[in-house]
């Protein structure tokens, strides 16, 4: 499936310059950097305290990192005022969905669209249910987010997030939360996405994902990325101790 | 969760509403009690119309003043309670401290020397004040009573307020800020638009036992000379020397308003429970 991926040209829309993170005396991340092209879809993985959440976090800066530098399609992350100008072009889609529970499955998508990007509620609507269309869901547009399974859940959230016309999505552990049976409709999306071109940042641990619409994957471990090579070098041929050891857990 | 149609939920909703509605719906042992009291109170003023009927009498515009101080101050208590709850959960140290300060201060003092402060200490500072810079309006301020009860009530309810409104918006999980402010919101934005609707319902129940309280202690106001229902009756008592029909009438009343008010407080929760759905 990998060749269906279109090939990434050399051009950086995420630059990570040696950042680095700490939680009171924790080192969560240490010297961190990192090239995302247009285009490209990353997968991070790593075991559970390795930095790869906070990385992401730090992306569209709901983390603050300690030092170190990000630039965002062009825009530098270091004072807070262009925080809101990054944050609009880079989608985040969360472990836990935080799908807003006192609004309709459409009203979540479209707060954002009138409140940040000033769309009339006419337009909202129809980017709304274009967006339900697409992950599947038209026929849950009135219902309310308790109302729904997990799968649908994330399958809103992440229409919700693209209703922004993000340039960037970053995906943190998306299918985490979810039963088995329901990871595959999340990951469907998701992979729909990847084919049409969409810039990905995903935590997770699908390898079937991963091979599937992934152009490189990366190892983190302790807060430093360890490892990073397309899905079939990393997966088939890992070079570190520690990633084959992780690897060796996890497959 | 996933095996609960929308359709069927939709219904169940209508159920619980029409029951809501319907006439007589809800006629247990509230109701009854409020008709008890009121039934006591009618059977008194007709069979012993003295002093029973001349104290119904007497203190009935006192019901008005209470009813009156208490909304009032209540609908103020809920903005300044808003803006000390955001205060104490306000990412600026100074908004903060002040917030914090005025909770620990207001919720330290007696309310009845809050208000006695308000009513004889405040006015006194003024003019002081206006001496020393020689502004006559100042040297000729006087407490007003039913602005300073108002005024009491509200500082000292908003502080409770503020608590009750920060753990409300504590109450709504992290990521739901996450997730408004990944879309690009404000904070602002995310406050108005996603945390306080969902806070408001969790603050509502434990707001409309603050009116509760608020209308009982309502009665303290009667130290600043406001003739509510408690000076009303104080007056009647020192006229007619009839302490026990007094305040047996004086109690009943705010029986009556407090299990009213009560009532309707648990309906608001109903009807907050139901859109919740």
């Amino acid at each position: 499936m990998a060749e269906k991926l279109a090939m990434v040209k050399e051009d950086p829309i995420i630059v990570i310059e040696g950042i680095t993170k700490t939680f009171g005396n924790v080192e969560a991340l240490r010297g961190v950097s990192l090239t995302v092209n247009k285009g490209e879809v990353v997968i991070i993985i790593g075991p559970s305290g390795s930095g790869k959440s906070t990385l992401l976090r730090c992306i569209n800066r709901l983390e603050e990192f300690s030092s170190g530098r990000i630039v965002v399609d062009g825009i530098t992350l270091d004072g807070a005022k262009n925080i809101n100008a990054v944050r609009t072009e880079v989608g985040m889609v969360f472990q836990q969905f935080n799908l807003f529970p006192h609004l309709t499955v459409r009203k979540n998508i479209e707060l954002a669209q009138k409140v940040v990007r000033k769309r009339s509620t006419a337009e909202s609507e129809k980017v709304a249910m274009e967006l339900l269309e697409k992950v599947g869901i038209p026929e849950k547009a009135n219902a309310f987010p308790h109302q729904l399974s997990g799968g649908q859940q994330q399958r809103v959230a992440i229409a919700r997030a693209l209703a922004m016309n993000p340039k960037i999505m970053l995906f943190d552990e998306p299918t985490s939360a979810l039963d088995p049976e329901m990871i595959q409709e999340v990951l469907d999306v998701m992979v729909g996405l990847a084919k049409e071109g969409m810039t990905m940042v995903v935590v997770s641990h699908e390898m079937g994902f991963a091979r599937a619409a992934a152009h490189r994957v990366i190892f983190m471990d302790s807060g430093q990325i360890m490892e990073m090579g397309t899905p079939d070098q990393l997966f088939t041929h890992p070079s570190q101790d520690r990633t084959k050891l992780f690897l060796s857990k996890v497959l | 969760m996933a095996g609960i149609s929308f359709p069927e939920e939709q219904k169940q909703e209508e159920l619980v509403r029409t029951k809501l509605d319907s006439p007589g719906a809800g006629f247990d042992r509230w109701w009854l009690l409020v008709v008890g009291v009121v039934v006591t109170i009618a059977i008194l003023y007709f069979t012993i119309p003295d002093p029973y009927g001349r104290a119904v009498n007497f203190v009935w515009d006192g019901i008005g003043v209470s009813i009156g101080v208490t909304v009032s101050s209540f609908i103020v208590t809920v903005f300044v309670g808003l803006m000390g709850g955001l205060g104490r959960l306000s990412k600026n140290k100074i908004i903060q401290g002040i917030a914090t300060l005025y909770v620990e201060v207001v919720r330290g003092i007696p309310l009845m020397v809050q208000l006695f402060f308000w009513y004889f200490a405040f006015p006194a500072i003024i003019q002081s004040f206006g001496k020393q810079i020689h502004y006559e309006p100042f040297t000729k301020y006087f407490a007003d009573p039913y602005f300073t009860a108002i005024m009491g009530l509200t500082i000292c309810y908003g502080a409770y307020m503020s608590e009750i409104y920060r753990a409300g918006i504590q109450s709504i999980g992290k990521g739901q800020v996450e997730a408004a402010r990944s879309l690009g919101m404000s904070q602002f934005e995310a406050m108005r638009y996603v945390i306080l609707p969902q806070a408001i319902r969790v603050v509502l129940p434990p707001m409309g036992n603050e009116f509760i309280s608020l209308l009982k202690d309502s009665s303290l106001v009667s130290v600043v000379a406001v003739a509510d229902l408690t000076r009303r009756g104080r007056e009647f008592m020192a006229q007619t020397a009839t302490p026990i029909e007094t305040w047996t009438i004086v109690a009943l009343m705010y029986l009556v308003m407090t299990i009213l008010s009560a009532r309707i407080v648990g309906w608001l929760e109903r009807i907050t429970k139901l859109q919740e759905r």
